[in-house]
């Protein structure tokens, strides 16, 4: 059976061109680019030249503002953990209440150290409301640290504006987004209208490249501290040998992402508007979560009423689609996803929802595959659902009525 | 996380999804008894219904001999339901009889379950409880006088200990014992308690306590104490001479009289969001939130009146 594969917030298929580019770093030329023989000079080269490249695709910002980590989440640690180490004078963050947990966890960490961190609130469609972030900031905030996109929902966050606004209030305030969603995706420029951020995380394997390998852009003079400390690799700003190969990696795999941007991306919203079109017309009580808000154009996070997300899972997969869901049967804990939570999804969907996320690799086909099978699976747990009358389609009354006091779909 | 079901667990999933040959999946019009449990808000629950085949004289030689449910859950619960309905079908039990039934037959009929998933087991053995119990109401049998205790009421009136599930400590502490439950994490993969925001954990009258208060206290790792706040140094920042409310007055007036009117007439507003220190932020609405030159009409307009009328060193930020 083929996999059709639409789980690419979660993770992304490398791209061939990218492991051809990989190859020769991961045989002939495996010297360490720190060492001074000639045969070294090869592998310290090309990391020179992916960094340029990254930088060039950042915005022409300077080579030495991008660091290479191990992942979004180290990038996102190192961001947190380094300029609060480095700022101990101001003891307050800001952030949002729907982060990654790569970011939600560190600033929970953060208040357990003893510094005092406002989570923004969003509302039913997902937005942050700026008149909040206004409002939280205050003589000793340190840090402000919001996602460019969400990875459950795809929902955008004006990050740049809140960066200018919170340098224009007082410029001693650190700006950080984790931008693993976007970057590759959305074109960002942190010489323009990102000029104003100071840190930016990101990861290779939402791109095409490899899992293993990060990137965190740090404007320089950010006051940051090392997060791992080792040898001079980073100018001594991330111990660790450099993952050579990896990094040649990740710079091709942005090059593409650049490349193709101008045709995929309106493809691949045109297949997620799609799906999402389709979906809604065929399926009674479904809910689009984040609809109403900026998105990005290959997420579609759906929520069933009065079914649970597992059971929709587990059929997808025994049909060979690959998807995702915030319901607590899928999050290790018992309960369903924070985000959606924060969101206020009313609680006769929140267990039925369901992630589509797209990319280049998606296909017409595997849409039309999933309109075709999706109905289906809904109905048939609808069927087993002592909320649903199964003979007339819709929730039972009393469902009904709950419905109505779960807060009802924002539309 | 991938699923680790049994393959029993998975064939049960699937037939009952594609309404197989077998499946008990449905509710039976007008039962003998009636049981539910959970709640869609907790994220699984449970209609359970069975018809019996009434003795002529003696109710409580009842014979079951059709049970259906319909589910609201996980892969697992809509398997642990297929397995129950089976075990009670294919044993001919009476509803007291049925008593017997545990979760840890369901278990081992799915040939298993991941450990996170007993509380799928649990519904459904709690399910078929307050099913009997219901036959009994409607059979006219005295369960009490036949020994059988069957605490329907705990729920209601004990003190709540986990409000994410809405449990109270009888039913937990009922629980611990008949399930043999020793630490939190057995609690939660049982019967859920504990397993949303864990507030209920430690704290006094939680998980912990009434998990002491079954087996007596066990020796307990130090757990690390939260850091206390650094005093916090407040970057300096210029001040007005006015008070904070005076200066807010001041700002609206000069921002009503001199910057709404000129705003209004091309059919735009302006809302004042905060004010900290000599900071201003403000935003555009109506017709000018639109305006490329939004930003711009707020430095000009804005800051210029406010510093002419009020202080000079008065900045606006548009929101
Ligand atoms: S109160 Fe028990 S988990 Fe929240």
């Amino acid at each position: 059976m083929d996999v059709i594969y639409l789980d690419n917030n979660a993770t992304t298929r490398v791209a061939p061109e990218v492991v051809d580019t990989m190859m020769p770093f991961l045989t002939s030329d495996y010297f360490n680019p720190s060492s001074m023989y000639d045969a070294a000079s090869g592998p310290a080269a090309a990391i020179k030249q992916a960094r340029r490249t990254i930088a060039r695709l950042l915005g022409k910002v300077r080579p030495d503002e991008v660091l290479f980590t191990s992942c979004a989440t180290e990038s996102n640690n190192t961001a947190i953990f380094g300029t609060v180490a480095a700022n101990s004078e101001r003891r307050h963050v800001i952030t949002s209440a729907v982060e990654h947990p790569a970011v939600y966890n560190v600033a929970k960490e953060l208040e357990r150290r003893g510094l005092e961190v406002d989570f923004l609130p969003v509302d039913r469609s997902g937005r942050l409301d700026m008149a909040d972030f206004v409002r939280a900031l205050r003589p000793d905030t340190l840090l402000v640290s919001v996602m460019h996109a969400n990875n459950e929902t795809g929902v955008l966050f004006p990050v740049e504006e809140m960066a200018r606004i919170a340098k224009e209030t007082d410029p001693g305030i650190i700006v950080h987004s984790d931008a693993t969603q976007t970057v590759g995706k959305l074109p960002i420029d942190l010489s323009g209208t990102s000029r104003h951020l100071d840190l930016l995380s990101f990861s290779g394997h939402k791109l095409h490249a490899p899992k293993g390998i990060g990137a965190l852009f740090m404007r320089r003079g950010t006051r940051c501290r090392p997060l791992l400390l080792g040898g001079h690799q980073e100018d001594g700003r991330r111990g660790g040998t450099e993952n050579v190969a990896f990094i040649v990696g990740l710079a091709r795999a942005m090059e593409l992402m650049a490349e193709r941007r101008d045709a995929d991306e309106p493809r691949i919203q045109a297949m997620r508007d799609r799906l999402e079109r389709e979906l809604v017309a065929r399926i009674p009580f479904l809910q689009v979560n984040g609809a109403g808000a900026p998105r990005l154009g290959n997420t579609l996070n759906v929520a069933c009423h009065f079914i649970e997300g597992e059971g929709i899972l587990y059929q997808l997969s025994s049909h060979g689609i690959c998807a995702s869901s915030g319901s607590a049967c899928t999050s290790g804990s018992l309960e369903p996803s924070h985000v959606l939570r924060a969101m206020k999804i009313p609680f006769t969907a929140i267990h039925g929802s369901v992630r589509f996320s797209l990319s280049h690799y998606s296909t017409d086909a595997e849409v039309d595959r999933v309109i075709e099978i999706f109905p289906s699976i809904v109905a048939n747990l609808r069927r087993l659902s002592p909320y649903w009358d199964a003979a007339a389609n819709r929730p039972r009354p009393e469902a009904m009525s709950m419905m109505d006091s779960a807060a009802a779909p924002h539309s | 996380m991938t699923w680790n079901y049994s393959q029993k667990t998975t064939e049960l999933f699937m037939n009952a999804v594609r309404g197989g040959p077998g499946s008990h999946m449905g509710e039976i019009a007008d039962p003998d008894g009636l049981g539910e449990h959970g709640s869609i808000a907790c994220g699984d629950a449970l209609r359970f219904t069975f018809r019996v085949n009434r003795h002529p004289s003696d109710p409580r030689l009842d014979v079951i001999t059709e049970a259906r449910y319909l589910t609201f859950g996980c892969t697992s619960a809509i398997a642990a339901s297929e397995a129950l309905c089976a075990i009670i079908e294919e044993g001919s039990y009476t509803p007291i009889g049925a008593l017997k039934i545990t979760n840890d037959d369901i278990v081992r009929y799915l040939d298993g379950l991941p450990q996170q998933k007993i509380h799928c087991s649990v519904m459904g053995a709690e399910a078929l409880e307050a099913a009997v119990f219901n036959w009994a109401q409607r059979r006219g049998v005295n369960l009490a006088e036949l020994g059988i205790d069957i605490q329907r009421d705990e729920q209601e009136e004990g003190r709540l200990v986990c409000t994410c599930f809405g449990l109270t400590e009888p039913y937990i502490l009922r629980k611990i014992r008949e399930l043999e439950l020793r630490t939190i994490p057995d609690i939660t993969n049982a019967i859920k308690a504990g397993g949303a925001c864990m507030s209920c954990h430690h704290t006094p009258g939680g998980l912990q306590d009434l998990l002491d208060q079954v087996w007596g206290k066990q020796p307990t790792m130090l757990r690390e104490l939260p850091v206390l706040p650094t005093a916090r140094v407040p970057a300096e920042r210029p001040r007005s001479e006015l008070s904070p409310y005076k200066f807010a007055k001041e700002v609206e007036r000069v921002i009503d009289q001199q910057v709404r009117p000129q705003l209004h007439k091309d059919g735009g507003d302006l809302e004042l969001v905060d004010i900290k220190d000599l900071i201003v932020y403000c935003r555009l609405v109506g017709a000018c939130s639109d305006c490329v030159a939004g930003g711009q009409t707020l430095k000009l307009l804005v800051e210029r009146a406010l510093k002419d009328e009020i202080d000079e060193r008065i900045r606006v930020v548009a929101v």
